[in-house]
C-alpha cells in the first residue's frame, strides 16, 4: 500500500505543470462529492460553471498578459468598467450600443496601458496599477456610489435560463434528473464564455499571431531578432486583456441585471491564482488558457463545497491560499527537478546505478 | 485492481449524489403535520433576552403609513426628504409577486439559510440571535458569507440555495439595488425568503415575504434631532458614510443632512465621505477635514460606531480637537466605551442579536402557518447617551 502511495506521489511530482491543474480539478471535484451535502448535483455543478465563467474572460486577458511576461492589475477595475457602463448607458443606447461602448473603452484602456508600457518603457505593475485605481474611482463618481439596476429582466433572463429543458433542477430520481446534467448549464452566458475560451485557445495554439506571444514572452530579444513586432504584440496583449475583462464586466451585468461596484474589483487574486495556477509561467512564455479555465473551475468547486459544507469565509479564503501555495511549492520542486536532470544521460545514469548496486 | 478502483469510486460518488441531495424537512402525514404545528405554536420565545438583557424579540409596532410619493423624487434636491421616499419608505407600500404558500406545518426541524452580507462582530451577534430563536423551535440555520460584502459571492449563494431548497432563505443584502434580481431568482424558484438587517429598494421588496431590520431612516432622524442639540442649532458638520451601494450608504447620510435642514437651518454640511467602516481609512480622512476647515468644523457624524469612530476619535485626539461633538451610529462594546469615555455623545439602538432573532421569529411564524404579514418589521427605535448607557451594557458585540 505505502509503496504504491510512494510510486503515485512520484509520478505525480514529476508531472509537468500543465497536468497538475487536471489533477487538482479531479481531486476537489471527488473530496467535495463525498463530504459535500448538494454538492454532486445538476443545479450546483451548473452554478460552478457560471461562477468560474464570471471571471474567465478576464482570466483569458491576464494570462495573455502574463504570457508576454508583463502583468494587467486593472483587469478587474476593467470588469467593473464594463458592467457599469453597460448598465449605464442601456437606457440611452440600447443593450447592443451599450455594450458597444463597454468594449471600446475596455480596448482604449488596453490601448493606453500597452503604450504606456511598451513606448514609454514604465513597468507594467506601476502602469495597470494605477490604471486600477484611476478607472475604479471614475466609475465610483459616474455610478454615484451605488449598484445601477437594469430597467427590466429579458434580457437577463434569456442569459440565465437553460437553451433547453426546465430553468430549474429536478428533484433526484424525478423524471429530467439525469438529462438535467447535461442540459442546465448550457445557458447563453456559459455558451458566450465557452465559445471565447475556444476561440482565443485556437488563436494562441494554432495561429502565428497566438504564437508571437510565446514568443515574445520567451525571449523578447530574441522575437525581435525574428522579426516580430514587439512593441505591437505588448500593446495587442493589454488591449485584449482589458478588451476582455470589459466584456466580462458587462456580460455578468447583463446576465445579473445590476451593474455593481464590487463586481471585478474583487476578482482581481482569484484571477491571478487561476492563471498561476493553471500553469501560466510568471516569467512569461509558457502558459494555456485552457488550464486557466480549469483552475477557474477547481477554484470555484472549492469554494462552492466549501460552501456547501457551511465552512466560514475565512476557511474558504484559506483553502483557496493553500491551493496556490501547494501549487508554487510543487512548480519551484518541478523545476529544481528539472534543473538537475538538465544535461543527465539516462543509459549512462542507469549503468551507474546497476554497478553501484552490483 | 484498476476497475475495481473505478467502481469504489463511481459507487462513492453515487452514495454522494443519492445521499447529499435532499436536505428539505416537509414530509410526514396529515397527522404528524397537525401534532408539528400544534407542537409549533406551543413555543413561547417572549421571554428570551439579549446578552445587554433587553428582550430578545422586540418590534416597533407603529403603523405604516408613508406620506404621497412625489411624482419624481429623483428630480428633487438632496436635501429634501422626499428626494429619498423610494429608499426610506421601500416596501411600506409595494404588492407582493408570486409568494409561495406557507406550509403550516410548524417549524421544527426546517432548515432555513441565512446568507448574511459579511463577517463582522455585528453580524456574528445577529447570527447568535437567530440561533436561539431556532434552537427554541428546533430549527436548523445554516449560515453563509457573503466575503466582504461582494455582490458576486452573495448571487452565487443564492444560486446555491436554489439548488439545494432550503425551507426558507433570510438573506442580508449586500447591496440594496444588486438584491432585486436575487430575490427575484430565489422567488421564481419558489424558495420563500425573508430579507434583513439592509433595506433593499421598492422594487426588490415585492418578492419577499416581509422584511425585519433596523427603522435606520427614523433612529438616525432621532439621532439627527439630539447631534442639532448638542451642537446649540448650528455649526459646520461632517458625516463619515457607511459603505457605497449600500442602503445605510444614504439612510445614514441623508437622514441627518434633510432632518437638519428641517430642524436645524444654521447647520452646515461641509463634506461626506465613505471610509468602508475602517479605522485606517477614517482617520486621515478626518483629520484632513480639521485642517481644512479648522474651527468651522464642530461636529461629525459617524455611519458606525466601532471602526470608524476608532478613526475618528483618534484624529481629533490628535489634532486635540476633543471639542468635535460626535454620533453614530451604535450600539457595539467600543461605541457604549467611547460613551462612557465621554469622546462620543450619542448613539443609535441597534441590538444586533434582537436584529438577528426577529427574522427567525418571522420564519417560525411563517411555518406556523401565519400569512398577514406586515410589509416591513422595525426594531425600537432609541438614542443612547451618557445618561442612559448602563442600561444597555454588556453589549452584544
Amino acid at each position: 500500500m505505502h509503496r504504491w502511495i510512494g510510486q503515485l506521489l512520484r509520478r505525480i511530482m514529476s508531472m509537468p505543470p500543465g497536468c497538475r491543474v487536471w489533477m487538482l480539478c479531479a481531486g476537489i471535484f471527488l473530496v467535495m462529492a463525498l463530504k459535500a451535502p448538494n454538492f454532486l448535483t445538476p443545479g450546483n455543478f451548473a452554478n460552478i460553471l457560471k461562477g468560474a465563467g464570471t471571471a474567465l474572460p478576464a482570466a483569458i486577458g491576464f494570462g495573455i498578459v502574463l504570457l508576454t511576461a508583463q502583468l494587467d492589475l486593472s483587469v478587474g477595475s476593467a470588469m467593473t468598467m464594463g458592467g457599469i457602463l453597460v448598465m449605464g448607458l442601456a437606457p440611452q443606447l440600447g443593450w447592443a450600443g451599450a455594450l458597444a461602448v463597454a468594449l471600446a473603452a475596455g480596448v482604449l484602456l488596453g490601448t493606453v496601458n500597452g503604450v504606456l508600457v511598451a513606448k514609454a518603457k514604465i513597468n507594467s505593475f506601476i502602469v495597470t496599477l494605477g490604471a486600477m485605481l484611476i478607472v475604479y474611482n471614475a466609475m465610483t463618481i459616474y455610478s454615484g456610489g451605488g449598484t445601477i439596476p437594469a430597467d427590466q429582466f429579458g434580457l437577463s433572463d434569456w442569459l440565465q435560463r437553460p437553451i433547453v429543458g426546465a430553468a430549474y433542477a429536478p428533484r433526484p430520481g424525478d423524471a429530467g434528473w439525469a438529462t438535467a446534467w447535461l442540459t442546465l448549464w448550457l445557458t447563453p452566458r456559459n455558451l458566450i464564455v465557452l465559445a471565447m475560451l475556444v476561440l482565443s485557445a485556437g488563436v494562441l495554439r494554432l495561429t502565428p499571431l497566438g504564437r508571437g506571444f510565446y514568443l515574445l514572452g520567451g525571449n523578447a530579444q530574441t522575437a525581435w531578432y525574428s522579426g516580430l513586432r514587439v512593441d505591437g504584440y505588448t500593446i495587442g496583449a493589454f488591449v485584449a486583456s482589458a478588451g476582455l475583462a470589459a466584456f466580462g464586466g458587462a456580460l455578468v451585468a447583463m446576465s445579473e441585471a445590476s451593474g455593481s461596484l464590487e463586481v471585478g474589483a474583487n476578482y482581481l487574486m482569484t484571477i491571478v491564482a487561476a492563471v498561476i495556477i493553471g500553469g501560466t509561467s510568471m516569467e512569461g512564455g509558457r502558459g494555456s488558457v485552457i488550464g486557466t479555465a480549469v483552475a477557474l473551475v477547481a477554484l470555484t468547486a472549492l469554494t462552492n463545497g466549501l460552501d456547501c459544507l457551511g465552512a466560514g469565509y475565512e476557511v474558504t479564503l484559506m483553502s483557496s491560499g493553500l491551493v496556490l501555495a501547494l501549487v508554487i511549492l510543487y512548480d519551484a520542486y518541478w523545476l529544481h527537478l528539472k534543473q538537475k536532470k538538465k544535461g543527465q544521460r539516462k543509459d549512462l545514469l542507469a549503468e551507474l546505478d546497476t554497478r553501484s548496486t552490483g | 485492481m484498476k476497475i475495481t478502483r473505478v467502481a469504489a469510486i463511481a459507487a462513492a460518488i453515487a452514495v454522494a449524489v443519492t445521499w447529499g441531495c435532499n436536505n428539505n424537512s416537509n414530509t410526514g402525514s396529515t397527522g404528524d403535520r397537525k401534532a408539528a404545528l400544534a407542537q409549533s405554536l406551543a413555543v413561547d420565545v417572549s421571554g428570551l433576552k439579549c446578552s445587554d438583557g433587553q428582550p430578545l424579540i422586540a418590534m416597533d409596532n407603529s403603523p405604516l403609513d408613508p406620506p404621497a410619493r412625489p411624482d419624481d423624487p429623483k428630480a428633487l434636491p438632496e436635501t429634501d426628504a422626499l428626494r429619498w421616499y423610494d429608499m426610506e419608505y421601500a416596501g411600506w407600500k409595494c404588492e407582493k409577486a408570486n409568494l409561495p404558500q406557507s406550509p403550516a406545518d410548524g417549524a421544527k426541524g426546517k432548515s432555513v439559510w441565512c446568507l448574511r452580507h459579511m463577517d463582522h462582530p455585528y453580524t456574528t451577534a445577529y447570527v447568535n440571535g437567530m440561533k436561539q430563536v431556532a434552537d427554541a423551535y428546533g430549527m436548523k440555520l445554516k449560515v453563509m458569507t457573503a466575503g466582504n460584502a461582494d455582490v458576486s459571492i452573495q448571487s452565487r449563494q443564492v444560486d446555491q440555495a436554489i439548488n439545494a431548497r432550503p425551507d426558507l432563505v433570510i438573506l442580508l443584502p449586500v447591496d440594496a439595488v444588486a438584491v432585486t434580481p436575487m430575490l427575484r431568482k430565489l422567488n421564481q424558484a419558489g424558495v420563500p425568503v425573508i430579507a434583513s438587517n439592509l433595506l433593499p429598494v421598492d422594487a426588490a421588496m415585492r418578492y419577499a415575504l416581509t422584511w425585519s431590520g433596523p427603522d435606520d431612516w427614523g433612529q438616525f432622524r432621532m439621532l439627527a434631532r439630539e447631534f442639532a442639540k448638542r451642537m446649540n442649532y448650528e455649526g459646520g458638520y461632517c458625516i463619515v458614510r457607511h459603505m457605497a451601494g449600500s442602503s445605510c450608504f444614504f439612510s445614514r447620510t441623508f437622514s441627518v443632512v434633510t432632518e437638519l435642514k428641517k430642524i436645524a437651518p444654521k447647520m452646515k454640511c461641509l463634506d461626506m465621505q465613505t471610509t468602508m467602516l475602517n479605522s485606517d481609512k477614517t482617520a486621515p480622512v478626518v483629520a484632513g477635514w480639521l485642517a481644512k476647515y479648522g474651527k468651522e468644523l464642530k461636529g461629525i457624524v459617524s455611519a458606525d460606531d466601532s471602526g470608524a469612530q476608532i478613526g475618528i476619535n483618534d484624529a481629533c485626539a490628535k489634532a486635540g480637537r476633543e471639542d468635535i461633538i460626535r454620533v453614530a451610529a451604535g450600539n457595539s462594546k467600543i461605541g457604549m466605551d467611547f460613551i462612557k469615555a465621554g469622546t462620543l455623545h450619542a448613539i443609535t439602538y441597534q441590538n444586533a442579536e434582537a436584529d438577528g432573532a426577529l427574522p427567525m421569529k418571522l420564519a417560525a411564524d411563517w411555518f406556523n402557518g401565519k400569512t398577514d404579514f406586515k410589509n416591513v418589521y422595525y426594531l425600537p427605535k432609541h438614542v443612547i447617551t451618557a445618561k442612559d448607557v448602563d442600561d444597555y451594557l454588556p453589549a452584544p458585540w
